[in-house]
């Protein structure tokens, strides 16, 4: 491996690597928010709200990621009639197939951090005359996170491998101007480059998430 | 003045179990009632009866004057809420918000309700963290507290929205006991202050010393009722005799 060669390539692919990142970042602020929405739903004592929710989190657990990304990329365009209306960027397409696919995954996260807070904390609230959403909003959620906090890490750094998908689709991000170049120039260095810059994010995220679990320590 | 508390033939079945049998009492203004009894014996429902932590099926409960459930049926929400916001309640195992620093424990409902000005609240839970004697504790977290620390920081913050009543859920059975004096003696001063309190206990001693009147309960049923000279002096039931003489 040479080094000029790795900073040669290094330009077009770190330009991979901001697709890459900016997916992520949809994703995360997206998928958060919409898993919380769902979890909400789960509980809902409105029969049907809570069945909608659990069919969701089921279908999108049960079947491949990289299958909902065909489903969105190239599936909705064929169905008949609306299918025209349906052609989407297929970048979009796949931010749509990935925020549905990790809301469902949060939610999940979500509904183990709600179970594992004790009644007492219902109780309390509610002696003290909060409301339900009052309850929900100033005791449950912020515990809520706090439980969740070491899944939600796991699941973001989950989330920074699985762009790699991307390529599946032929969206333009990290691995995919990583096997451009090993193609063309008959070397593996292109690999480690998009191995090390996978490694740096996943890194940052880390240190990220610890801070985050410090500052909320409650101690 | 009228009853504090008024509770008539209240009646709770959990399926065709009965754990309150038609039970009735009145509490007076000021008056400290300590509740004993067997596990099992619908203590603890019939004191989260009054303050709706628990539905019951049948029967009344007045609080100061105003009904709470009337023959079983229930008040609207916002009335449930602006009656049994003047009771504030003490659990076994405090139930403090563990995200909140103590401050925050006992300041976060007076600030959501909105009853009064930022500046009396924080005046309040001053006054009231020095009055349990954790003034120095106002900004850690309940974690770091032991459990007598806790439920004198639970009592406060039960005090923040000057109740009328205080009810305790067996405050001091999940405490080591040598930390069950420093929780005692503030319910104790609550009642030299005149502060109206039911209080379901195992501490018979305590009972004895801080109480008005004893109920002791069995069965779902108040089985017998007086003084604590009554009650812990001259039982007149066998079960009552044979239940203090266990503990």
């Amino acid at each position: 491996m040479d080094i000029d060669y790795i900073i040669r390539i290094s330009g077009p692919m770190l330009e991979g690597a901001r697709t890459t990142v900016l997916l992520f970042l949809i994703v995360i602020v997206l998928s958060i928010p919409l898993g919380m929405v769902v979890t909400l739903m789960a509980k809902s004592t409105l029969k049907p709200l809570a069945w909608i929710a659990h069919a969701y989190i089921y279908v999108m657990r049960g079947t491949p990621l990289l299958l909902q990304l065909f489903f969105f990329c190239f599936g909705l365009p064929q169905i008949p009639v609306i299918g025209e209306y349906l052609v989407m960027d297929r970048f979009v397409a796949a931010s749509l197939g990935f925020i549905l696919n990790y809301g469902a995954y949060f939610a999940e996260i979500f509904r183990g951090g709600l179970l594992s807070i004790d009644k007492g904390q219902h109780e309390a609230a509610k002696v003290l005359g909060l409301s339900r959403w009052q309850t929900l909003r100033k005791v449950i959620l912020a515990q809520m996170f706090r439980v969740a906090l070491p899944a939600v890490a796991n699941e973001s750094i989950t989330l920074v491998k699985d762009t790699a998908l991307l390529y599946a689709v032929a969206v333009p991000e990290l691995l995919n101007f990583a096997k451009t170049a090993v193609n063309r120039d008959f070397t593996v260095t292109p690999f480690v480059v998009a191995g090390v810059i996978y490694l740096l994010m996943t890194l940052v995220l880390t240190l990220f998430f610890k801070l985050l679990e410090k500052r909320f320590k409650f101690e | 003045m009228s009853s504090m508390i008024e509770v008539r033939q209240l009646k709770k079945d959990f399926g065709s179990l009965s754990v309150l049998n038609q039970i009735s009492f009145d509490v007076k203004p000021g008056e400290v009632v300590a509740v004993i009894g067997p596990s099992g014996s619908g203590k603890s429902t019939m004191l989260r009866s009054l303050v709706h932590l628990e539905e019951v099926t049948g029967g009344s409960i007045s609080i100061c004057g105003k009904a709470l459930v009337e023959d079983g049926r229930y008040a609207s929400t916002a009335n449930i809420r602006d009656i049994t916001s003047r009771m504030g309640m003490v659990f076994q195992h405090f139930n403090l918000f563990p995200h909140l620093s103590v401050r925050d424990n006992l300041e976060l409902a007076p600030r959501t309700l909105k009853r009064e000005s930022v500046q009396q609240i924080t005046a309040k839970s001053r006054e009231l963290l020095s009055k349990v004697g954790l003034s120095d504790k106002a900004d850690v977290y309940p974690s770091t507290l032991s459990g007598g620390q806790k439920q004198r920081v639970a009592i406060a913050r039960a005090m923040m929205l000057s109740p009328d009543i205080l009810l305790f859920d067996e405050p001091t059975s999940a405490l080591d006991p040598e930390l069950t004096g420093e929780v005692l003696r503030v319910i104790r001063q609550l009642a030299e202050e005149n502060m109206t309190m039911m209080i379901v206990t195992h501490e018979m001693s305590f009972a004895r010393d801080v109480a008005d009147r004893v109920f002791f309960m069995d069965n779902g049923d108040i089985a017998e009722s007086g003084t604590p000279e009554e009650i812990f002096g001259s039982p007149k039931l066998e079960r009552t005799r044979a239940f203090l003489m266990r503990e």
